[in-house]
């Protein structure tokens, strides 16, 4: 078994990267907006299709292949700005203020609504496309070949960790963004435009879970039944860290990923239960998760 | 006046099921999630939302199927012990849970009942995988009926449940352990000071629900013949918050009124679409939108204005 | 005042369960006066529920039940049978449909879950125009409907039901299996590595996380053992059905190091791992057997000499079925319609089709050409032997299917653009299975390894051989 510590370590860092991609957008929507957008796994799905269409579109134009990266990109912008504002304005705005219970069920609603339109616009074959993978060759390490993009993931998961800290702490958006999380009045009332922020802050939200799921594809296919699954994974993740703490999606991505990756490497049969029973471990210490409290909104 | 609708509803059912003999399937588990439903609905009073309940709703399941194969043969038993078997996990789950409140209540719940979902698809030599286990036909009274006759005897049992617990529920519900539910929601401090124990009032009203959830899940068992681990999957937790908020969580047929209304729409769209979970969707938001008070709401009002 | 409001929202329901007694309209109207009658002899519904509707006229179009994914993960597979069949009943239809009769199918989504699906067979199944159900693709589906089957007494014939538990009491009087189930199809498996690869030391198994998967690991295994019995299981990982990432179980598979990697993955969830093996080399480290494999030869590239099969004999370019005009039409109305040349699953339900209309003729011929009832057509089915688009079926007693086994390796052809299946052997339906009756696990325990030595070798089955 010690020849498999290397793998292991690695495989770890490269399923919390994916895991966290796919939780951080429903965290950082939650320290905001106090939403707990059940529809988030929808999102992430959409992004991943709408990725995979475009990059299929691009393998079979036969355009320079390295175009599928932008592409990737630009797929999750290209979601975030469209059902970004069309979603807060339409939906969740309506359930600021309301009861857990209304917005679970509003975005609940929403989900069953956008799982179904992608069965209905992308069909229920898989996509594929794994051009982007295939583009950044492989490397052996420690006796087990990886793929270049896995360790891409690794570091892009680390770019959003550091670049959402930098947009929150040094620009102006992020002090703007601070100030209604910790006094939405007050906020108001000096003049910043809430629903503004509302709006930019929940679209960001789609765009990170878009981009977790269109930088999942080269990786991993995309299939109906996604969405569903990465919600209570997202949920597990944001739970562990703390609902709204975006360090604590990234460390609570390292011990779900590392939980399951070692249930896969010493008893294979658990590996579903792995992220659950990690969550609920964890809550039981501390129900409001690593980083979280009760009072404090930080972001 | 209302008991004379609440009779009428019931023996319109019965007379539906006669009418319609596949209905009678649908119109059994439709009663079934109503159970589950109002089960959620209890702790809806208290603002407490849970997505997983949809875990003791399974467990009796199991709880049923395991429990024949012990060689216990009998309905009536079965269902006692059954409802027992979620109940008492009710109870364990519940008395740490119930600690909790908003969001991180309904995310422990998600926790626990995910814990028991992957559990059941992955313990695969006790609980068949994903293949689940069944639930055979157990003997009524002592008497083994053939399938089409139990399958009736059921949906009366499940009617004649239906009005039976749901006049307890009711009346738990007016009495002070159900006023106190109301209570926790409004304002849990002022409870606190008044010298009501708020843990051991939320502890009583899960432990409940998830014995009606039980009730639900061991009849779908066995009108279903089968167990899978689907039926503790978190989106069947969030059907039983939709069934409960759409039926209108204001009273116990609120919850049944729901449940039906769910399932003969599932019944009607499927023939004509596949994408039927749209349709749910979508009457799920214009009923919280603009009905708050659910499709039971409508009746409410109507009483309010004539009397 | 109240009373208004009720009465609206009772109108409504009733509205809603007026479309649904439409949709019942196996129902006959005598039935609806019953319930004006009173309620006496409530407990009676039971004798309503089932429509043994002698039905001796020709009906204008008879109605199949056809039970698929058309949703979800299980889609990949359950789509190509979805659409093998409505190409299958347009060529029905096309000529002159069963006994001038033109077919009719109600496609049922076993995404839905069991109630859903139970909910629905009973709905099918009240409506006499539907004589026979085609259900279905899971085998966790199979094994709930099965009793309903029995009970409400309507020939079911399932698709695909791998399981080998289905039929295994031999009891079943409308349940039948025109198709293999896991015991043949994995002791094909097995036969055809330890002929192929003799020294074999070590294997690792990768399977879905449901009974498909643990039974299939298990009839395997046990093979395997009971033919070489050094052989070592160094890894058995089950992922969860529909699982897009294997990137993990890829690394654990590579620090076994095994001689072989086993996997009946399938649908989606075989595109992607072998998509996501490939590049990592474990095509390269090991030999790779993927029971399902034929099903993405024309989606992914796969590498040569990867072991395939398709669980029975369904593959459109086997001898048999480039002999076949029949064969050789279908699959290419196939391609020009849909896409693609038909997969394993496309050709299993098109001979399931073809199963239920020779049920027809045949019962049509016993009773002097009228229109059979759902007793004449299960009748019909019992013991029949029926050819097939790429071989026979013969039903035996216990209902179980005796389809012939189609094992082989992937070659580069260039006939095509995706590989082909070479070096070929087709075991015959009856030398894997065990008589009816017996339990297959033990069955396999008491094989040795001379059990091999009779059966036909790699490479046996070739063009011009039959």
């Amino acid at each position: 078994m010690s020849n498999a510590i290397i793998p292991l370590l690695l495989d770890s860092l490269a399923s919390a990267a994916l895991i966290f991609f796919a939780a951080v957008g429903l965290t950082l929507v939650f320290s905001v907006l106090r939403v707990l957008n059940v529809a988030h796994g929808s999102l992430y799905s959409i992004g991943g299709y709408v990725a995979a269409s475009v990059c299929l579109f691009i393998a079979s134009r036969q355009l320079n292949p390295y175009l599928s990266f932008v592409a990737l990109l630009f797929s999750a912008v290209f979601v975030a700005a469209i059902l970004g504002p069309l979603i807060e304005r339409s939906l969740v705005r309506w359930t600021y203020g309301k009861s857990e219970a209304v917005q679970i069920l509003i975005t609940f609603g929403l989900f069953l609504i956008l799982e179904d339109l992608q069965r209905l616009v992308f069909g229920v074959q898989s996509l594929y496309e794994d051009s982007p993978m295939r583009l950044l060759g492989t490397s052996s390490i420690g006796g087990v070949v990886y793929l270049n993009y896995q360790i891409l993931l690794v570091a892009m998961a680390v770019l959003v960790v550091v670049g959402l800290r930098l947009l929150i702490n040094h620009t102006r958006l992020g002090r703007l963004i601070t100030a209604v999380v910790t006094d939405r009045e007050m906020a108001q009332s000096i003049g910043i435009d809430t629903n503004r922020i509302f709006i930019l802050a929940f679209s960001l939200g789609v765009f990170l879970a878009a981009l977790g799921g269109a930088l999942a594809t080269p990786t991993s296919g995309i299939a109906p039944g996604l969405g569903a699954d990465t919600m209570v994974l997202a949920f597990a993740v944001a739970a562990i860290g703390g609902l709204g703490q975006i360090e604590g999606a990234a460390v609570a991505s390292l011990i779900v990923g590392f939980a399951r990756v070692l249930a896969i490497y010493l008893v294979p049969s658990l590996d579903a239960v792995a992220p659950y029973a990690a969550m609920l471990a964890v809550l039981l210490i501390r129900p409001y998760g690593l980083f979280g409290s009760v009072t404090a909104r930080r972001i | 006046m209302r008991i004379i609708l609440a009779a009428a509803a019931v023996v319109m059912l019965a007379a539906l099921a006669f009418a319609a003999p596949w209905l009678q399937f649908v119109l059994t588990l439709a009663i079934a999630k109503g159970f589950a439903a109002l089960g959620v609905a209890v702790l809806l009073r208290a603002g407490l939302i849970s997505i997983g309940h949809a875990m003791f709703f399974a467990a009796s399941a199991y709880g049923a199927a395991f429990l024949a194969r012990a060689g216990i043969n009998d309905l009536g038993l079965l269902l006692i012990l059954s409802v027992l078997v979620s109940a008492l996990i009710g109870a364990i789950a519940g008395s740490f849970l119930v600690r909790y409140r908003a969001i991180f209540f309904a995310m422990l719940n998600l926790a626990v009942s995910m814990v028991f979902y992957a559990l059941c698809a992955k313990l695969y030599g006790v609980t068949g995988g994903t293949d689940g286990l069944p639930v055979p036909i157990p003997a009524v009274f002592g008497i083994v009926f053939a399938e089409p006759v139990f399958k009736s005897i059921l949906f009366y049992l499940s009617l004649t449940l239906m009005v039976l617990v749901g006049l307890a529920v009711h009346r738990y519900l007016d009495s002070p352990l159900g006023h106190a539910l109301s209570a926790v929601h409004s304002n849990e401090i002022r409870l606190e000071y008044l010298g009501i124990p708020v843990w051991a009032v939320l502890l009583i009203a899960y432990t409940i629900s998830a014995a009606l959830a039980g009730l639900g899940g061991s009849i779908a068992g066995f009108a279903i013949g089968r167990v899978v681990p689907d039926f503790a999957f978190w989106t069947a937790s969030g059907h039983l918050v939709l069934i409960a908020v759409l039926g209108g969580i204001g009273g116990v047929p609120g919850a049944f009124i729901g449940a039906l209304f769910l399932e003969l729409l599932h019944s009607a769209a499927v023939t004509v679409t596949d994408a039927w979970n749209m349709f749910v969707g979508i009457t799920l938001i214009v009923v919280i939108m603009f009905m708050p008070q659910g499709i039971y709401g409508l009746f409410e009002r109507k009483e309010a204005q004539s009397s | 005042m109240a009373f208004n409001g009720i009465s609206i929202v009772f109108a409504r329901c009733l509205s809603l369960l007026q479309l649904l007694f439409r949709l019942d309209r196996g129902l006959p109207p005598a039935n609806r006066r019953l319930v004006v009658d009173g309620l006496a002899g409530a407990l009676a519904i039971g004798l309503v529920a089932t429509t043994p509707v002698a039905a001796q006229d020709k009906p204008s179009s008879v109605g199949l039940g056809v039970f698929t994914f058309t949703s979800g993960p299980a889609a990949a597979y359950g789509m190509p049978g979805k659409n093998a069949a409505d190409l299958m009943i347009d060529e029905i239809n096309a000529k002159g449909g069963i006994g001038g009769v033109s077919v009719t199918a109600t496609y049922v989504d076993e995404a839905q879950g069991a109630q859903g699906v139970i909910a629905e067979y009973r709905r099918l199944a009240g409506d006499a125009k539907n004589q026979v159900m085609v259900a279905a693709l899971s085998s966790a589906t199979c094994l709930a409907l099965a009793p309903i089957a029995e009970q409400l007494e309507v020939p079911t014939v399932g698709w695909n039901c791998d399981t080998h538990q289905l039929l295994m009491d031999g009891k079943s009087k409308y349940v039948f299996r025109p198709n293999g189930n896991t015991v043949p199809e994995f002791i094909a498996y097995a036969i055809y590595l330890l002929d192929r690869k003799p020294d074999v030391k070590t294997v690792a198994i990768i399977n879905p996380d449901y009974a498909f998967g643990h039974d299939a690991a298990k009839i395997f295994t046990a093979a395997l053992k009971a033919l070489k019995p050094d052989i070592q299981i160094v890894a058995e990982l089950y992922p969860k059905l529909g699982s897009p990432n294997y990137q993990t179980e890829i690394s654990r598979l590579t620090t076994a190091r095994p001689d072989v990697v086993f996997s009946n993955l399938w649908g989606a969830d075989l595109e992607n791992f072998v998509r996501q093996a490939t590049p990592r080399g474990l095509f390269t480290s090991s030999q790779v057997i993927l029971a399902l494999g034929e099903t993405v030869l024309q989606r992914v590239p796969l590498p040569d000499g990867v072991i395939v099969g398709v669980l029975g004999d369904g593959w459109w370019m086997s001898p048999d079925a480039k002999a076949n005009p029949e064969t050789v039409k279908f699959a290419e109305a196939y391609k020009s319609r849909f896409g693609e040349y038909p997969v394993f699953p496309s050709i299993k339900m098109a001979n399931t089709l073809i199963y239920v209309k020779a049920a027809y003729e045949a019962a049509m011929q016993k009773n002097g050409a009228k229109w059979p009832t759902r007793a004449e057509l299960a009748d019909a089915m019992k013991g029949s032997k029926v050819t097939t688009l790429t071989g026979t079926v013969q039903t035996r007693a216990d209902n179980d299917g005796l389809v012939d086994q189609i094992v082989g390796v992937t070659v580069k052809t260039s006939a095509q653009p995706f590989p082909a299946i070479g070096d070929m052997v087709r075991y015959k339906g009856d030398s894997l299975l065990p008589q009816a009756g017996q339990d297959p696990l033990a069955w396999i325990s008491t094989l040795k390894p001379e059990f091999a030595k009779g059966l036909p070798k790699p490479g046996s089955y070739k063009i011009g051989e039959r």
